[in-house]
């Protein structure tokens, strides 16, 4: 395989969630003519930039993320007709606002106590400790608290959850997605260089550790009791945010877990996901027949479920190998407590997919099939997904 | 193609899976001893979901996804932790062995010094009860799992037979990984205590039913406890046990199959008298090593030991002598069966693997003191001694001898501590699960959603992340 094909590969992951956000939006129902045509690829417009930001995460810079995140917030508040996407534009809104506010006041302080607003330069020049414990120590914790929500881990996930059930699945993969990534590079960012002056990294290790278990766990606890199963894709994306926050712990630089793989990996499990999670059923008896989709076309179910299971990190999916690379850098830096937290997640989000999928497959039925096929642009979607995942299982995607 | 096509149903595909996970239990490592399990949930799921009441069969097999899921938490703490370090032990090792360790209180040497500390020790320790959690709610050593072997499975036809096959599958889990879980401290101690109790329990079961199938299933489950008693214990060579347990638990569940075919291993006094003997056989086979090396660690007699190990062992073998019962012949001249012959083949070979195994052990240098060797046998043979001579009513304490007049049995008895246990189980359980949802019920009812709690909620936390460093 060449250089070149090697290079571009981890751009092929959102480009391939990207055309199955087009795909999932070619199946629903659309305007006649020309009209239908121009919405959907203005869509696509609209979403290229977000997946521009999951395959580049290298190249956000803070004010690159505000305006990600004002995009998404378009994206969402648009359809004024849709309540609950409208509804989940609106919470956003506020959360975002007032986090973006916190941090940039505690971008703010740090560049006064420091002298400086590069990040590298500020670590050296606090560490002359010419500024009092109190400013630079509070500062800093408001400095983390827009990536902490933007990553969606508990007790941030309600967003995550909101935007999962709330938003069609043609946009929410990437916004979520998107969102994510953003979160990510801007702890990165903060982060780099920290380990130049030991105490902020002492304070910001505690910071991330305690964040990261509420994260673990009360993601954990939620995605159990949720009952939508489009909310609980919601909160298995945001166990991946925590499980980022692990990596971030383990290596300050995250390269525990690249960021370009992770985000390539989220994107495109919870496109897949996502698209499965609208044809499965809310709350059905255990002896309840296969949902419409398992029934007509149980492949292409087969092909969701395997997104799904990826999400959740299920063995035999690349969603795994990220699981395993983390914990095992956790296990390099000793983070048993961490560790403990990570696995209980882990099995936790396993089991609940799991049991999903089950549930999907239902009980079999002598009642006559569905009528109506699902349509073929959301099943070449689940396909596309489950493929990408395939490829980056073997190793294609995502180097 | 149709012919292939009719042979896809979830019979079949039960069955592969059901097959494909014993061969994957019979595999090293702990991937494949958790996918595996998953093949034994997945085949009960098909069969339960293709069941003629799929709600109740679904809701009642539900539970075989928690051992599955207690070996890929094992696995997954295995693939990512280090080779264990050679660390000198906190605690000397037992002078003496088997379940007297329980009761002796463990004599301190030196501390290791912080760097030869294994740090991730704890970790290890949650590998090791892990794996033990999945074996022993197989084997309904567990109060989530006990009651398992009273139902039938949820096949037509061979249902009944089909439940035996897990504690099989608990066996082979706790045989294959005991290298991992037996050398963590003190689970070994607290294996043999859930399995004693269980065998204790599965007995007791298996005498209070009335019907032979489900005493056979009951039995299955007992033996297959006490064989992972002698691996926590180490008594005997892997291997051996291995062989032991399938000339008692094997016996029981060809029995169980033979049951099954019109109770072709009772019929004719031949057969009777084969499973008879068959049965005594491997029982008194499995428990006289055991028995020894509970009854006698070190050379020291244990009488309490050997008395809660002792007492499962005779009922059980008491069983199956006595209820093996000659079924009469439906016809004047028997005709010539297959199963007949299949059944006289199957008790033969359970009357003679558990000698030969013991004489393997014995081979390979297992050894029993004169006493102990005798006196491990005492169970099993009171079992067979006849029975008018062992119980009189007039002899009966007088504490019993008025609940005997008043028409109480010993099965009633038997009914009611097994029974009593449960619910007692039940309530425990009842009240670790009303305690989480009173301490969850706050968390759940903290926002109801309004996207001004979610700005207060935000501001909350930003006013935490700013005190918690000026706390500091």
């Amino acid at each position: 395989m060449s250089a070149t094909w090697l290079a571009l590969a981890p751009l092929l992951a959102p480009v391939l969630a990207l055309g199955a956000a087009l795909l999932l939006r070619a199946a629903q129902p659309q305007r006649p003519g020309a009209a239908g045509v121009v919405a959907t690829l203005m869509q696509c417009c609209f979403l290229a930039p977000l997946a521009l930001a999951i395959a580049i995460p290298d190249t956000l810079t803070p004010l690159r993320i505000a305006l990600l995140a004002a995009l998404a917030l378009a994206l969402l508040a648009r359809d004024r007709e849709d309540i609950l996407q409208s509804e989940c534009a609106l919470k956003l809104t506020w959360v975002l606002a007032a986090a973006f506010a916190l941090s940039w006041a505690g971008e703010s302080l740090l560049t006064l106590a420091a002298g400086t607003a590069t990040t590298t330069e500020q670590w050296p020049a606090l560490a002359l400790q010419l500024d009092p414990y109190g400013l630079w120590s509070a500062a800093l914790a408001m400095t983390l608290i827009a990536g902490l929500v933007l990553l969606g881990g508990a007790p941030f996930h309600f967003w995550l959850a909101d935007v999962a059930h709330g938003t069609r699945a043609s946009l929410a993969p990437l916004i979520a997605t998107g969102l994510q990534v953003s979160g990510a590079a801007l702890l990165v960012q903060r982060l780099h260089g920290v380990d130049a002056f030991a105490q902020a990294a002492s304070l910001v290790r505690g910071h991330l550790t305690i964040a990261c278990v509420l994260a673990l766990l009360g993601g954990a606890a939620t995605v159990a009791t949720a009952k939508r199963p489009e909310r609980r894709v919601g909160l298995l994306a945001s166990l991946q945010g925590a499980l980022l926050l692990a990596s971030l712990i383990a290596t300050s630089d995250a390269s525990a877990l690249p960021l370009m793989r992770w985000g390539a990996h989220l994107a495109l499990a919870m496109t897949g996901a996502l698209a499965l999670a609208h044809f499965l059923p809310v709350a059905a008896a255990p002896d309840a027949p296969a949902a419409a989709l398992f029934r007509r076309h149980p492949y292409s179910g087969v092909a969701g479920a395997y997104a799904m299971l990826s999400l959740a990190g299920a063995p035999g999916t690349p969603g795994m190998s990220l699981w395993l690379q983390v914990a095992r850098a956790l296990v390099r830096t000793h983070h048993p407590g961490l560790l403990l937290a990570l696995v209980v997640a882990w099995i936790t989000a396993f089991s609940v997919a799991a049991t999903t999928v089950r549930a999907a497959f239902g009980s079999p039925s002598t009642a006559p099939m569905p009528e109506r096929a699902v349509p073929w642009p959301a099943r070449a979607a689940l396909w596309a997904c489950a493929a990408g995942l395939a490829a980056m299982a073997f190793g294609v995607l995502g180097r | 193609m149709h012919r292939l096509r009719a042979l896809l149903t979830p019979l079949t595909f039960g069955i592969a899976a059901l097959a494909l996970g014993f061969v994957a239990l019979a595999l090293p490592g702990l991937v494949a001893a958790a996918l595996g399990l998953e093949g034994v949930a997945l085949a009960f799921w098909i069969w339960a979901r293709a069941s003629s009441d799929p709600r109740e069969a679904l809701a009642r097999w539900a539970w075989l996804r928690r051992p599955a899921m207690a070996l890929w938490f094992a696995a997954a703490l295995a693939a990512a932790l280090p080779a264990a370090p050679a660390v000198p032990l906190a605690v000397s090792p037992p002078v003496s062995t088997g379940l007297a360790v329980v009761l002796e209180v463990p004599e301190l040497v030196a501390t290791p010094s912080a760097a030869s500390r294994d740090p991730l020790a704890p970790m290890r320790l949650l590998e090791a009860l892990a794996i033990l959690f999945a074996g022993l709610e197989l084997l309904a050593a567990l109060p989530t799992s006990r009651p398992y072997p009273d139902h039938a499975g949820p096949l037509p036809n061979v249902g009944a037979w089909i439940t035996g096959v897990l504690p099989a599958a608990g066996l082979l889990v706790l045989w294959r990984q005991a290298p991992l879980w037996t050398s963590a401290p003190l689970v070994r101690e607290f294996a043999s205590l859930a399995l004693i109790f269980a065998a204790a329990l599965a007995v007791l079961r298996a005498y209070s039913r009335r019907t032979w199938t489900a005493s056979l299933r009951w039995l299955a489950a007992c033996d297959s406890a006490l064989a992972a008693m002698l691996i926590a214990l180490d008594a005997l060579p892997r291997e051996i046990v291995l062989l032991l347990w399938f000339a008692a638990a094997g016996g029981r569940l060809t029995a169980l199959a033979t049951e099954l075919r019109g109770s072709a291993g009772r019929r004719g006094a031949l057969s009777a008298r084969l499973w008879r003997l068959a049965g005594f056989s491997a029982s008194a086979c499995m428990s006289w090593p055991l028995l020894i090396a509970v009854g006698f660690p070190n050379g020291h007699f244990r009488p309490l030991e050997f008395v809660f190990v002792a007492a499962p062992v005779y009922l059980a073998t008491a069983l199956s002598l006595r209820r093996v019962t000659q079924v009469p012949e439906r016809r004047a001249m028997a005709r010539p069966d297959a199963t007949r012959v299949l059944s006289l083949v199957g008790a033969s070979l359970t009357l003679l693997i558990g000698p030969a195994a013991l004489a393997l052990a014995w081979w390979e240098g297992f050894e029993a003191s004169f006493p102990a060797g005798i006196v491990a046998l005492i169970p099993a043979l009171l079992a067979a001694w006849p029975r008018a001579w062992l119980a009189r009513e007039t002899e009966l304490p007088p504490v019993v001898r008025a609940s005997v007049a008043a028409g109480a049995t010993a099965r009633d008895f038997a009914l009611s501590v097994y029974r009593s246990v449960l619910v007692f189980e039940r309530r425990i359980a009842d009240a670790l699960a009303a305690l989480i949802r009173a301490l969850g019920a706050p968390a759940r009812d903290l926002h109801a959603g309004d996207a001004q709690e979610y700005l207060l909620f935000l501001v909350g936390v930003s006013v935490l992340a700013l005190l918690l460093p000026l706390l500091r």
